[in-house]
C-alpha cells in the first residue's frame, strides 16, 4: 500500500522513464488482479479440482474409494436417465428462454419507444418489483391457479366450460415451463429494453425519411439490433432454466425432473458422490462453452450505436 | 420522434405482460387476507390472522435475520472482488486473461447446486462445518459475478481517458480509485448491491446444499411449502414483496439517479 502512494511517473535515476512506468503499471495491474484470483483460485478452482477426484472413484455402500477411472463420465453420456435428463433440462431450458424473451419483447418495446417520461419509470418498476418477489413462493402460486382446486379450474366451471376440474394443467412439463417462464420473464424484459434504449432515434428518423414502413423499420433496424440483448437476456435464462431444480418439485411431475434434482438425489439418497461430481464437471464445461460462444455472438450481432 | 409502431397495439400488449407478471402476486396478497385454511376460492372474509401467525411464528423471523445476515456478508463479498475483477478486466491485459473472464462469468450460467456441489465437496475434506458463514462464502462466490459485470459494463462506457489522464497527473492507485473511479461507477455498484442482496434473499440452490443448523428465509418456506401450505405462505410472499418495494424505492432516493434505474438488471454478458 505504501508502495503504491508514491508511484509517480517521474523518471527516476538509473532505470530508464519507461522501464519504471511499465513496472508501476504491473504492480498497479496485481493490485487489482491478485485478490479475485486468489478467490476464485481457493472457492471455484479447487473446489472443482476437488470435484475432479471424486468423479474419478467409486462408492461402495457409503465409502469412496479413489480411482483413476473414466467410468462415471461415460455413465454421464450412455446410462439413462443422465443424457435424458440433461437433455430434457436442455429443453426446458431453451423453452424457457425463447417464451421469456417472446413475452418480454413487448413490454421492452412498450419501455423503449413507447412509454412516456413520467410513466418510464414506473413501469421499469414494476418489472423489478416481481423479480425481487420470493421465488418459491411465485412458484407455489401457479400451483394454486393451476390445481385442481385451483382459480382456472374454478373459473372454468363456473363459466360452464368444463364440468369436472382438469389435471392437464399441473404436474408436467407445460406447468415446470409456464413456472419458469413466469419467474425469468423480467430479466429478458430488462435486457432486451437496455439493447432497445441504446438505438439511436436519429436511426429511426432516417429509415422512415428513406421512405421505409414501420413495419421495414422494425425488421430491418430495430429487430437486429436488439439481438444483442436477446441473446444476453437468453443466455441467462436458458441457464436458470436448465439448472432449476425448485419448479420441478413444486409444479412438475415424474416426468419433469431436471439435472438439479438428479444431483441432489444422488448426493442425498443414492450416496453417489462420484457420479454427481461426475455431472458437475460436465454441466460446468458445458457452462463454459456457452460463455464462450455467448461471447462469440455477442460480438458477431453488436453494432456502434 | 422516437415513438413509432403502433401504439395502441404496443401498449395493450405491455399491458398484458404486466398483467402476466402482477396476477400470480396479486392472487398471493388477496388470499393472504382469505379468512380459509385453503389457499384457493372461494373468498371467505377478511383476516389479518395469518400476518399475525407470521409474526409470531419464532422460526421465521429468525430465518429472516439469518437471510439478511448472509444477504449483507454476500453484498460484501461480492463486492470486495468483484469489483478489482471488475477494473482488472476494464484496464489491464494480463496472461490468462480470457480464462479469467471466463471464471468471473461462469457462476451466472452455472446451476446452484453445481456451486454447491463443488463448495460441499471442499468444506467437507477441508474440515469446515456448514453454518451460515459456509452459504455466505458459497453465495458470495457465485455472486461476484454481479459487481464485476454491473461495474465492468459502466467502466466500458466511461472509457479510459478521465483515469489515465489522473495517473498521468501523478495520482496513485488509491487516488484515482476515489476520486476519479469510484464517482462515476458509484450508480451501478449501487445497482449491483441491490441486485446482489435480493439474489442472496432469495437464494434456495446453493444454500439447499451448504446450510447447516440455521436456515435461511427461502429454506424455511421450502420446507413450510414442501410440508403443507397454509396461507401463512401467502403472508410471507406480501411482505417480502412490500419490503422490497421500500428498498427498492429507497435505493432510488438515495442514489437520486436515472441511471441506477437503467443498471439494475442490466446484463453484461
Amino acid at each position: 500500500m505504501t508502495d503504491l502512494t508514491a508511484d509517480t511517473y517521474l523518471p527516476s535515476e538509473g532505470e530508464s522513464g519507461l522501464k519504471r512506468a511499465k513496472r508501476i503499471d504491473r504492480r498497479r495491474m496485481l493490485f487489482w488482479v491478485l485478490p479475485p484470483t486468489l478467490w476464485f483460485f481457493v472457492f471455484m478452482i479447487i473446489p472443482y479440482g476437488m470435484l475432479f477426484y471424486y468423479s474419478l472413484g467409486s462408492v461402495d455402500y457409503v465409502t469412496f474409494t479413489p480411482g483413476l477411472s473414466p467410468a462415471n463420465f461415460i455413465k454421464v453420456f450412455t446410462t439413462e436417465p443422465y443424457l435424458g435428463v440433461m437433455l430434457l433440462s436442455a429443453k426446458l431450458g431453451l423453452f424457457t428462454a425463447i417464451f421469456s424473451a417472446i413475452i418480454g419483447y413487448p413490454l421492452a418495446f412498450y419501455l423503449a419507444f413507447h412509454a412516456p417520461e413520467t410513466v418510464k419509470r414506473f413501469v421499469y418498476l414494476l418489472v423489478i418489483v416481481p423479480w425481487w418477489a420470493s421465488y418459491l413462493v411465485k412458484a407455489y402460486a401457479w400451483k394454486t391457479i393451476l390445481g385442481t382446486g385451483g382459480i382456472l379450474n374454478t373459473m372454468l366451471i363456473g363459466a360452464g366450460i368444463i364440468d369436472e376440474p382438469l389435471t392437464i394443467f399441473l404436474y408436467n412439463q407445460f406447468s415446470v415451463t409456464l413456472t419458469l417462464v413466469y419467474i425469468f420473464t423480467p430479466f429478458a424484459v430488462l435486457s432486451i429494453y437496455a439493447q432497445l434504449e441504446r438505438i439511436p432515434t436519429s436511426l429511426i428518423d432516417a429509415a422512415l425519411n428513406a421512405g421505409a414502413t414501420r413495419w421495414e423499420v422494425f425488421r430491418k433496424v430495430v429487430f437486429p439490433l436488439s439481438i444483442p440483448g436477446i441473446l444476453a437476456g437468453a443466455v441467462i435464462t436458458f441457464s436458470l432454466g436448465f439448472g432449476d431444480f425448485v419448479a420441478p418439485v413444486l409444479v412438475g411431475g415424474p416426468s419433469s425432473l431436471m439435472i438439479s434434482n438428479i444431483v441432489i438425489n444422488l448426493l442425498g439418497v443414492a450416496f453417489d458422490w462420484p457420479m454427481a461430481a461426475a455431472i458437475g464437471l460436465v454441466v460446468i464445461t458445458l457452462g463454459l462453452a456457452l460463455i464462450s460462444v455467448a461471447h462469440y455472438l455477442e460480438h458477431r450481432f453488436q453494432h456502434r450505436l | 420522434m422516437r415513438a413509432f409502431g403502433n401504439k395502441a397495439l404496443v401498449t395493450i400488449l405491455g399491458l398484458a405482460v404486466l398483467f402476466f407478471l402482477y396476477a400470480p402476486l396479486f392472487t398471493m396478497a388477496v388470499f393472504s387476507f382469505n379468512d380459509s385454511n385453503y389457499t384457493g376460492l372461494p373468498f371467505n372474509g377478511f383476516t389479518l390472522e395469518w400476518y399475525a401467525k407470521v409474526f409470531a411464528n419464532e422460526q421465521i423471523i429468525r430465518s429472516f435475520g439469518a437471510s439478511v445476515f448472509v444477504a449483507v456478508g454476500v453484498v460484501i463479498l461480492s463486492v470486495t472482488f468483484g469489483l478489482p475483477a471488475a477494473i482488472a478486466l476494464d484496464r489491464y491485459d494480463f496472461p490468462g486473461k480470457a480464462w479469467f473472464r471466463r471464471i468471473v462469468m461462469l457462476p451466472i450460467v452455472l446451476p446452484g447446486v453445481i456451486t454447491g456441489v463443488a463448495l460441499l465437496s471442499f468444506y467437507v475434506a477441508i474440515g469446515l462445518n456448514l453454518s451460515l458463514y459456509t452459504i455466505m462464502l458459497g453465495q458470495g462466490t457465485a455472486l461476484i459475478c454481479i459487481t464485476a459485470t454491473e461495474v465492468f459494463a459502466r467502466l466500458q462506457q466511461l472509457g479510459r481517458s478521465t483515469s489515465e489522464a489522473a495517473v498521468n497527473l501523478g495520482a496513485n492507485e488509491l487516488e484515482v480509485f476515489w476520486k476519479v473511479t469510484l464517482p462515476n461507477i458509484k450508480s451501478a455498484l449501487l445497482g449491483a448491491m441491490l441486485i446482489a442482496f435480493s439474489i442472496s434473499f432469495d437464494e434456495i440452490a446453493v444454500t439447499y446444499l451448504l446450510t447447516g443448523r440455521e436456515n435461511t428465509l427461502p429454506m424455511t418456506l421450502w420446507s413450510m411449502l414442501r410440508r403443507e401450505a397454509t396461507p401463512e405462505v401467502n403472508a410471507i410472499a406480501t411482505l417480502v414483496v412490500v419490503l422490497s418495494v421500500v428498498l427498492i424505492v429507497l435505493g432510488f432516493a438515495i442514489s437520486r439517479s436515472r441511471n441506477a434505474l437503467a443498471d439494475t438488471g442490466e446484463a453484461a454478458l
